[in-house]
């Protein structure tokens, strides 16, 4: 693990535009940052330092963009096995902020049952796994669930609580909360049973409105059912379903609101055809989702604006570039989204 | 395929259980969701009763004795009460025959899932030579000749036979084969009357301890997903690749589509293969964890029920899904000549 921490590569050529500034067609302009990343999951953009941290089997990661460098922020998770062909290896997940100071770290290393969120103070200092400030659950099997929640993909913080998806057991399919008393997270609880609120597995990406009045959640859906996800809205305060919207896509990945549009964006994986996967525009319209396909990606997994509406995405990939281990990469697209 | 949902449930005022129809739209059960038509293939009666002839007619099998409804019996729950149903000079498939029941819900059809519509789905036995062992040519050569439905698929569809109507007619036919409005229905809508204690309490354990609803979830109690629930295994491996053939994704290996449980009490024997002759066979099944297999779903583990629970569970599924309204269908009296 140390070696391939050590690996971590930074594409140093991507400050020459004319090297690694690609524009496809209609696509907006993007740029990939970081290369060698293994199952990249989570993007998170810090809003006053602009630092990005990534999520990805080895760890979580930091990139500046002033100096363009990345380093480890933690490292020495366990790692857990996703599918069953294929197969991802996965670590930590889903990526959220806890008064700017402190990250959230949704995880995936563990079975289910086992799986916890942490928090790290956000020192500069590397750190590993078990330096975190506060661990929340496991939410072991119970009455809630049949064998205990995990996959925590996706994170979202308001001053209230933390709220995490659980992609683990699809018999609830719960997005779990953690309120927040005197700047403190609590007690990781089952939050709302989405599953049984829309018929439909697996809530993994997680946003909230621009006004924060409402969570959005992405369900993902069957993995190997195509055209299955949903967009679905609910009070963060009282857990109800607002509304649940078909979208056609197959499997989001990732939801985020562009500071400067106040449009939605997904991300889907599309895990029965990859090549349908990419970044798409959510425009709803009453009970209705249009989505627009912005550009392709190759299993794209997380996506984060940052305040000047510049977008950062992670994906998997395929093609693992020379001289890398891994596929996967961060990718930084232009503002205008 | 785009599709016209026809807004049933805006023309149907439920009150306590009952329905009243308001439009001259085929009526769905209460329980269950709007119904959605391909957009080229709307319902008319017409065309229903054309679906429902060309359905119990055995000319469309190459011996005149094998029509739909031999293996998709009405009196049998519209499977046909055998492991593997016998076709063509007694010939038998390794799959059991599914239920025509609530099929018009299903994304996909077969137990693979390799139509992905009614439409695609009803040529498929004619033509299979271990079930009907026509070609379309032939079986619509035998339509042809017959003055009754050259006269009914010119009044339905204005047009001579052919394969694509003689699916369209038949589709429409089986979109009318539904079950709701069973206790089950009742009871969720707040009548606690409508199903026994052991009824309830094997509710609460499908939605709970015994993980039914990871996959049986919904109004029509299938996630529309494919699973390997380790069935039809043979020292570790599975013996019917299942969805694989379709997806040719190896998680898909053995996997199988969710089938419905409305109507489950009519429907054995059980399981993609046939292989379990009554409903306490497959709970024990999954309370023993399936059969290992290096596919078998993560859903799928030892559940530690008891005797009593296994009791419970069985009553629910035959007592809440059984429908007072069950859809029998009288075969016609007279086919055309």
């Amino acid at each position: 693990m140390l070696k391939k921490a050590k690996r971590l590569a930074v594409l140093t050529g991507c400050l020459s535009l004319s090297l690694v500034c690609f524009a496809y067609g209609e696509e907006p302009e993007h740029e990939t940052l970081v290369i060698d990343l293994d199952n990249p999951c989570g993007v998170l953009v810090h809003p006053e330092t602009g630092k990005v941290y990534t999520a990805s089997k080895l760890g979580v990661h930091c990139y500046t963009p002033a100096d363009h460098k990345a380093v480890f922020e933690v490292s020495e998770f366990p790692e857990d096995i996703y599918g069953k062909g294929p197969k991802y290896d996965i670590g930590p997940l889903g990526l959220g902020l806890l008064n700017n100071e402190h990250l959230v770290v949704g995880d995936g290393s563990r079975p289910d049952g086992e799986e916890l969120v942490r928090v790290y103070k956000l020192d500069g200092k590397k750190k590993s796994e078990g330096d975190a400030v506060y661990t929340l659950g496991p939410i072991t099997a119970g009455e809630k669930s049949a064998k205990g929640e995990g996959n925590f993909y996706g994170v979202a913080v308001n001053e209230s609580a933390i709220f995490v998806t659980c992609n683990g057991d699809d018999t609830k399919g719960w997005v779990s909360k953690a309120d927040i008393v005197d700047g403190k997270p609590q007690e990781l609880v089952p939050f709302i049973a989405t599953k049984e609120a829309t018929g439909t597995d697996a809530p993994v990406a997680i946003t909230f409105t621009p006004d924060g009045s409402e969570l959005v959640i992405g369900q993902m859906g069957e993995m190997n059912v195509a055209n299955d996800s949903l967009l679905t809205f609910y009070d963060p305060g009282t857990g109800e379903l607002k509304r649940s919207l078909k979208t056609e896509l197959s499997d989001i990945a990732g939801l985020a609101y562009s500071p400067q549009t106040g449009k939605l964006y997904a991300v889907d994986f599309s895990w029965v055809d990859s090549t349908k996967g990419g970044l798409f525009e959510l425009a709803v319209d009453g009970e209705t989702v249009n989505a627009t396909k912005i550009m392709s990606l190759d299993k794209p997994t997380s996506l984060a604006f940052d305040k000047e509406g510049q977008l950062y995405l992670t994906q998997f990939g395929s093609e693992v570039p020379e001289g890398a281990e891994s596929a996967g990469s961060l990718i930084r697209v232009e503002p205008g989204l | 395929m785009k599709k016209t949902i026809f807004a049933f449930s805006t023309s149907i005022l439920v009150m306590g259980g009952f329905s009243f129809l308001l439009a001259d739209e085929p009526a769905v059960p209460f329980g269950l969701p709007a119904l959605e038509h391909p957009e080229d293939n709307p319902p008319t009666p017409e065309k229903i009763e054309l679906g429902k002839l060309l359905y119990f007619d055995p000319r469309l099998s190459r011996n005149n004795d094998i029509s739909c409804a031999t293996c998709h019996d009405p009196n049998k729950g519209w499977s046909n009460g055998e492991p593997n149903a016998a076709g063509f000079e007694g010939k038998r498939g390794d799959r059991n025959s599914p239920t025509v029941i609530n099929s018009a819900y299903y994304t996909t059809q077969f137990w693979d899932g390799r139509a992905a519509t009614l439409e695609h789905q009803a040529l498929g036995p004619i033509a299979n030579p271990i079930e009907m062992n026509m070609s379309l040519d032939e079986a619509i050569g035998r339509i042809q000749k017959s003055k009754g439905y050259q006269e009914r698929f010119q009044q339905v569809f204005g047009s001579e036979p052919s394969p694509e109507l003689v699916a369209k007619a038949i589709a429409a036919f089986e979109r009318t084969v539904l079950s709701g409005n069973a206790p089950y229905d009742k009871y969720v809508a707040g009548d606690e009357t409508a199903m026994s204690e052991s009824a309830v309490r094997g509710w609460k354990l499908f939605k709970g301890a015994a993980n039914c609803s990871a996959c049986h979830s919904g109004a029509n109690f299938t996630d529309n997903a494919f699973h390997n629930i380790g069935v039809g295994v043979k020292d570790g491996k599975n013996t019917d690749v299942g969805r694989f053939a379709v997806s040719n994704l190896e998680g898909d290996t053995g996997a199988f589509k969710t089938p419905t449980l409305r109507e489950i009490a009519r429907t054995g024997p059980y399981m993609h293969n046939g292989s379990m002759e009554t409903l306490e066979e497959v709970v024990q099944h999954y309370n023993k964890g399936g059969n290992a297999n290096p596919y078998l779903d993560e859903e799928i583990f030892e559940l530690g029920l008891s005797e009593q629970d296994i009791a419970d569970l069985v009553t629910f599924m035959k007592e809440g899904l059984s429908s007072e309204d069950y859809p029998l269908v009288e075969a016609p009296t007279d086919l055309p000549d």
